[in-house]
């Protein structure tokens, strides 16, 4: 029973600060950005250039277009929310002191530090939600005004029932689907791996403007580390590149993160399905880069003197 | 533990953690380029291959939007009637959503019909340079579906497209001699028609395709019989090409009995045959269809000076036509 015990202080701990870490956050008015969110959405509908192919495709683009557009918005504003809130949390605690009322109390550092990032996760997991829902209700709604436009133009040229079909199945691979949510989750997941590290960073960072733009760096660079890895694996193949080359790209292969896994999501805009099990491995891909870089903190922030 | 060796330590956790993902990593990026979820690797080294992908990858998550954009940007450079802009910004879009049918289809069309058009009759060119931008944005147009298909196997529109593209009268010319490029454009159809969500009447387009490729009439025979018998209801110029293709089998048949065998009515057999006869721009098949006309027109009592068989053959099409001054 003991460790159990154990744990569940822990956890009930780690919630406590989370939940104090995601008021604070709140009152910061981070949510005003739904507003504009939702601005965006409403000018994706009217996105509508003169298009060439026939009929049969009138609306598609619109879908097209609502998707790519609130996925993108989707993915600024988790990455931006997750880099400037973690990189705000340590040293706001430090400012207000009530890092030090923390600290003075039996809290584990780690739990500290667990609790801050889950706060911070917390908002950006309920951003993205809101964020989905308004997506999700708008496609519905133009997917179906699409769907019975296209019905009644099939039915009106007496199309054949498996071209029918066919339209049915292109005009439903661009509405809300699973995949849609996956990739959804997979902004969330990206975010989460950004924010982890941006946390890192900040247990040894000087200013918050350090721990932003250093963030930043690395979720660009992160990009390229699957290229960095595939010219490693190619040169240990017999090409070479230098060495130069060699030790930054096999410094990036092992230090940075790789984001690129994460671009899915463009093809889901386009109308790929993510199997159920690649979204298993990105999540334990997300999971274990957010664990090791709360551990990698706490090993920065344990004895951390302030 | 001083504050010193705990950096090390994490230094090189770092680094171990690093060496312990990477087989993961590698084997989830290989899954999900299997998947269609990632574009496919590029065997180059690290320098040219940043250089290459950079704003697809960069813009990670973002590219899909950043192709929206460019999208908009594409229609003003249409609007304003620079084409090599048009061109340059597609090429850079389907870099970005190489998965979207949609821009390959309009990147395309821009090039082959609306560029093609504007030299064809808008340009202030020489016509010289005029015929040869009129070729080579048709011939972009071609090499935009192209990629599309290489890059969307299993899209079925962009090989109609293509097969459209390729068995334009208007275009043909562009495309060197018209039974290649009807042979080619019989392929793209096939294989829009095999594909899993392929249209019914991409069949009947690569008919019409084959059909005008001499020396490859039995195999069109085969596949408007393949058609028949799907027992769907043919388009008129399905029947014309019945006509003259089984005529072509078997021209010793005799012809009004095969005429009846094949039309609704001796006037539909009239109409449909006389307007193949006229239509001599397409290059459609007209075995046996002078003989079936003079014998419908004795039949039906039309006189012989309205003769559909009297009346002045459009001639070929000749691409020199287009850039003549009267053009312009």
């Amino acid at each position: 029973m003991k460790p159990l015990s154990a744990f569940t202080d822990h956890a009930a701990r780690i919630a406590v600060i989370a939940f104090h870490a995601f008021t604070q956050l709140v009152r910061m008015k981070v949510f005003y950005f739904l507003a504009f969110f939702a601005l965006i959405l409403i000018a994706s509908n009217f996105f509508n250039l003169p298009q060439h192919e026939g009929p049969e495709a009138a609306g598609l683009d619109v879908l097209r277009a609502i998707k790519s557009w609130s996925l993108g918005a989707m993915t600024l504003f988790s990455v931006v929310l997750s880099i400037v809130a973690t990189s705000l949390l340590l040293p706001k605690d430090v400012e207000d002191r009530t890092l030090y009322t923390i600290l003075a109390k039996p809290v584990p550092r780690l739990d500290y530090l667990a609790g801050k990032l889950l706060g911070v996760l917390l908002l950006v997991f309920v951003s993205l939600a809101m964020m989905d829902a308004l997506m999700t209700g708008i496609l519905q709604i133009r997917t179906n005004m699409v769907m019975a436009e296209q019905m009644a133009f099939a039915e009106a040229r007496g199309w054949p029932a498996e071209e029918v079909e066919a339209l049915k199945r292109d005009i439903l691979a661009q509405g809300p689907s699973a995949s849609l949510q996956g990739a959804v989750f997979s902004v969330f997941l990206r975010a989460s791996i950004i924010a982890s590290m941006a946390l890192l960073i900040s247990t040894f960072s000087t200013s918050t403007l350090f721990t932003t733009i250093i963030a930043f760096l690395i979720y660009f660079i992160g990009h390229f580390q699957a290229d960095a890895r595939a010219a490693l694996l190619s040169q240990e193949a017999g090409m070479s590149d230098g060495f130069f080359a060699r030790a930054v790209t096999l410094l990036v292969a092992l230090v940075l993160p790789d984001f690129q896994l994460f671009n899915v999501i463009d093809a889901v805009i386009e109308g790929q399905v993510i199997p159920l099990v690649i979204l298993g491995k990105l999540t334990l891909i997300g999971l274990f880069y957010a664990v090791f870089y709360i551990i990698a903190s706490w090993l920065v922030f344990a004895k951390k003197e302030f | 533990m001083t504050q010193g060796k705990r950096y090390a330590v994490l230094g090189l956790a770092i680094l171990a953690a690093g060496g312990l993902r990477m087989p993961f990593e590698r084997q989830l990026t290989d899954d999900l380029t299997e998947a269609g979820l990632l574009p496919p690797k590029l065997e180059q080294r690290t320098g040219e291959k940043i250089g290459q992908t950079f704003s697809a990858v960069s813009l990670g998550g973002l590219r899909t939007l950043v192709a929206t954009f460019m999208n908009l940007r594409a229609f003003t450079f249409f609007t304003e009637q620079r084409w090599g802009d048009v061109g340059d910004t597609y090429e850079l879009i389907v870099d970005l959503a190489p998965r979207t049918r949609y821009y390959w289809d309009t990147g395309s069309w821009h090039q082959a019909y609306n560029a093609a058009s504007y030299f064809l009759y808008e340009s202030e060119l020489p016509p010289l340079r005029r015929k040869a931008n009129w070729r080579a944005s048709i011939l972009r147009g071609r090499d935009f579906l192209e990629s599309g298909i290489r890059n969307n196997p299993s899209d079925p529109v962009l090989k109609h497209r293509l097969g459209t593209l390729l068995s334009d009268p208007n275009k043909m010319a562009a495309f060197g001699e018209p039974t290649e490029a009807y042979e080619a454009a019989y392929e793209a159809y096939m294989a829009a028609n095999r594909a899993e969500n392929g249209h019914g009447y991409s069949k009947r387009f690569a008919l019409y395709s084959l059909a005008r490729v001499p020396g490859r009439e039995k195999e069109a025979l085969a596949l408007l019989r393949e058609i028949e018998a799907e027992g769907k209801p043919l388009p008129p110029t399905m029947y014309g090409l019945s006509y003259a293709l089984r005529y072509h089998e078997t021209p010793t048949r005799p012809i009004m009995d095969l005429v009846d065998s094949i039309f609704p009515s001796r006037k539909a057999a009239y109409n449909i045959l006389g307007s193949q006869w006229l239509r001599t721009r397409d290059r459609f098949p007209v075995f046996g269809v002078a003989e079936a006309v003079a014998l419908l027109e004795s039949d039906m009592k039309i006189p012989p000076q309205d003769s559909v068989l009297k009346q002045d053959l459009a001639p070929p099409i000749d691409t020199n036509d287009y850039f003549a001054p009267k053009h312009k």
